[in-house]
């Protein structure tokens, strides 16, 4: 029943959108939709810890584990801000005289259909439909990334479906590797997730490693590592920013999944160590690539595309620790990054809107043009770079305890050293957004009510993870690090 | 017998995609590979006597060899776009880049997978040569059309490698692909009209505006 209802309430949404004509009043039961989406999610989370965690399988097409459960979880949360902050932002455009009502409306549509593509996703047994459903956020997004329909934004969505789509036709190569060795070597004829996990133990490592290789090339495009991270900074910037918080908070992180389900796969041929070494080998190169490009961004939501490009690695080389609790403060690192970049991303929105321009150089002093937000902005900024008492903070730390113990000393002196470019770019950057001199004549912004509101809920999780983890969340994700370890 | 000429002719078919200089040529030669994958299809199906693929085999001739070609033809016709492909490697040299991807792709199947039948050896080759060329002439050429075909191209050489080597996926997951492609092709399409209203071509390879 729940997770019915974790269907149909989008789908009940875009039925809603094509009826109603007023955009504040549709924005508004976009979010309440959102909110229940969100309760539905908490109260199967309880219902499903409260039954030991055992996986849910209905008729061989849905599965749901812990770690189903939590990223689904994550899309919850943050489309839940998403829908919320999107009320005033359409609001604003639309009376700005940026896009039309019909438009607005257009945007929720697309709106519920990329959010329930996500939803899908975590939800599907069947590989070969997982896939389909992430191409499928590839091309309903695109939408949303050239909303504007100017030259920067469409050419940001075409490099986005291209890239995207050539890196998750290389997955599919990888996925029909490991149907291969799984009708041939065990004789299991299905894409189906549970019968090849069944039949996992047969598989030839060495198919499999290559198939390996496929996926984490393939996915990894999607969910931002380097060096397939091209498409990612040109479609976070010019995204509307209710979308930039939900590619940067959501979708890399669905892309992730769909990984951690191939490696999973891998375990029992070629062990977890295989797929730990590739998690490295790209966490690596994309906390150098993104620590480098940060430090030269003029572009506000560019720099949180860089940053997003950090964390992914940083969550891929928890993942690549994973023997050593890694998988677990990668995954919690998901968590609060989704989050956090999620607030940030928002915050964007609200300063562009008051300067009318991306470019950090126009947008300085936000704390006297928009307080609330500079506030929030600020405290952000402190989440992003791993500052106590925020969740972030945690994360990381653990991810560097997990690199020690692994004995990666040398990697983990990398890390500290790209982390701390990051860190100096990032500071040098929105400090001077936040707390620069007022260009003249700008006037003090209204900020919309909704906004606030995204923040406070996002800004909750954010501050509140860093002060105490829910046992909830401790349980769940260390199933999902026994289930991900094959133990 | 039959088999191996319906693979050669989709290989030829892949070689003329690479050698095409101009756009018409190109769509052209990618109908031709279509229906060699039809007829590969055809012949699963008569030699598996299954009828589930028959209908793959009809589903690629009606997507792939008249709606798509029909597509994008709409395409060049509506933005009247010029001619030439560009292409940022020659002819003869893209040729010849072909011949060393398929030499490699025979080396893969070969050893890397190491499959004992030769003629599911000899289609893993072939597929996964189409794959890299696909790609390739994604990355060389600088028209819009071009990367849209390539990535068909693509998935025409993962859809062979599905069936080569391991009898077909099954069907609602073949079914679901077709649909995918489709979907793909039409959206794909909608996009291609913006980026000519904006930019008044198609050309990629001119499209900076952002950067770093």
């Amino acid at each position: 029943m729940l997770i019915a209802s974790i269907i149909l309430i989008p789908v009940i949404l875009i039925v809603v959108s094509l009826l109603v004509r007023q955009v504040k009043a549709l924005g508004v039961i976009n979010a309440l939709g959102y909110a229940a989406l969100f309760v539905v999610c908490a109260l199967f989370l309880i219902d499903f810890l409260a039954h030991g965690g055992t996986p849910v399988n209905l008729w061989g097409w849905v599965y749901l584990d812990s770690l189903s459960v939590f990223f689904l979880l994550i899309t919850s949360i943050v489309s839940f801000a998403a829908s919320i902050y999107s009320v005033g932002y359409i609001l604003a455009e639309v009376e700005e005289g940026k896009i039309s009502t019909r438009k607005a409306i257009a945007y929720f549509q697309l709106f519920n259909l990329f959010c329930l593509t996500m939803l899908v996703v975590p939800l599907l047994n069947n590989l070969a439909l997982v896939w389909i459903a992430i191409e499928m956020t590839t091309l309903i997004s695109a939408f949303l990334v050239g909303f504007h329909n100017v030259k920067e934004s469409i050419e940001a969505a075409w490099k986005y479906i291209i890239i995207c789509s050539v890196g998750i036709t290389f997955a599919l190569l990888g996925v029909i590797f490991f149907y291969y060795t799984s009708s041939k070597d065990a004789g299991v004829k299905s894409l189906e997730w549970v019968s090849m996990l069944s039949g996992s133990g047969m598989f030839d490592p060495k198919i499999v490693r290559l198939a390996l290789i496929f996926i984490l090339v393939g996915y990894g495009t999607k969910a931002g590592l380097a060096p397939m991270h091209n498409w990612l900074p040109d479609a976070h910037s010019q995204a509307l920013s209710p979308i930039s918080g939900l590619l940067s908070g959501v979708l890399l992180k669905i892309s992730l999944y769909a990984i951690l389900r191939f490696v999973m796969l891998a375990n029992l041929s070629v062990g977890y160590a295989f797929s730990a070494k590739l998690f490295v080998l790209f966490g690596l190169l994309s906390v150098a690539v993104a620590g480098t490009f940060i430090l030269v961004q003029k572009d506000f939501k560019r720099l949180l595309a860089y940053s997003s490009v950090e964390n992914i690695g940083l969550v891929s080389l928890g993942l690549g620790f994973g023997a050593f609790g890694g998988i677990f403060a990668g995954l919690l690192h998901a968590f609060n990054h989704a989050v956090t970049k999620a607030l940030m991303f928002f915050c964007a929105g609200n300063a562009v809107r008051a300067y009318r321009s991306n470019s950090m150089d126009k947008m300085q002093g936000l704390i006297k043009v928009m307080p609330f937000t500079g506030i929030v902005l600020f405290l952000g900024l402190f989440a992003l770079v791993g500052m106590p008492p925020f969740s972030i903070f945690i994360s990381k730390l653990l991810i560097l305890i997990s690199a020690f113990q692994a004995k990666h000393y040398l990697i983990a002196i990398i890390i500290l050293v790209f982390v701390g470019l990051a860190f100096a770019g990032l500071l040098n950057h929105i400090s001077r957004i936040v707390l620069g001199n007022v260009p003249q004549g700008l006037p003090v912004q209204k900020e919309p009510l909704s906004s606030k509101l995204a923040l406070i809920f996002l800004g909750t999780f954010m501050l509140g993870l860093g002060l105490s983890l829910p046992k909830a969340l401790v349980d769940l994700l260390v199933n999902c690090q026994q289930l991900i370890l094959g133990k | 017998m039959m088999l191996s000429i319906i693979l050669s002719g989709f290989l030829v078919a892949t070689f003329l995609l690479v050698v095409a200089k101009r756009i018409t040529a190109l769509i052209r030669s990618f109908r031709i590979q279509a229906i060699f994958l039809s007829l590969y299809a055809l012949y699963m199906g008569l030699s598996q006597r299954h009828l589930e693929m028959f209908i793959v085999c009809g589903l690629i001739f009606v997507l792939k060899a008249i709606v798509i070609p029909f597509v994008l033809l709409r395409i060049i016709r509506r933005i009247n776009v010029e001619e030439d492909l560009g292409l940022l490697v020659n002819p003869q040299l893209s040729l010849i880049i072909a011949l060393g991807f398929t030499y490699l792709s025979y080396l893969f199947a070969h050893n890397a997978m190491a499959l004992t039948d030769p003629v599911e050896s000899a289609a893993l080759a072939v597929s996964i040569t189409v794959v890299c060329l696909g790609f390739f002439i994604m990355v060389s050429r600088m028209k819009a059309v071009a990367q849209i075909i390539g990535l068909l191209v693509m998935e025409n050489g993962i859809f062979l490698a599905a069936s080569a080597i391991s009898g077909g996926m099954p069907f609602f997951v073949e079914i679901a692909f077709f649909f995918d492609i489709f979907v793909f092709v039409i959206i794909i399409e909608v996009f291609v009209y913006k980026v000519n209203r904006l930019f008044t071509h198609i050309d990629t390879s001119k499209m900076k505006s952002l950067k770093g």
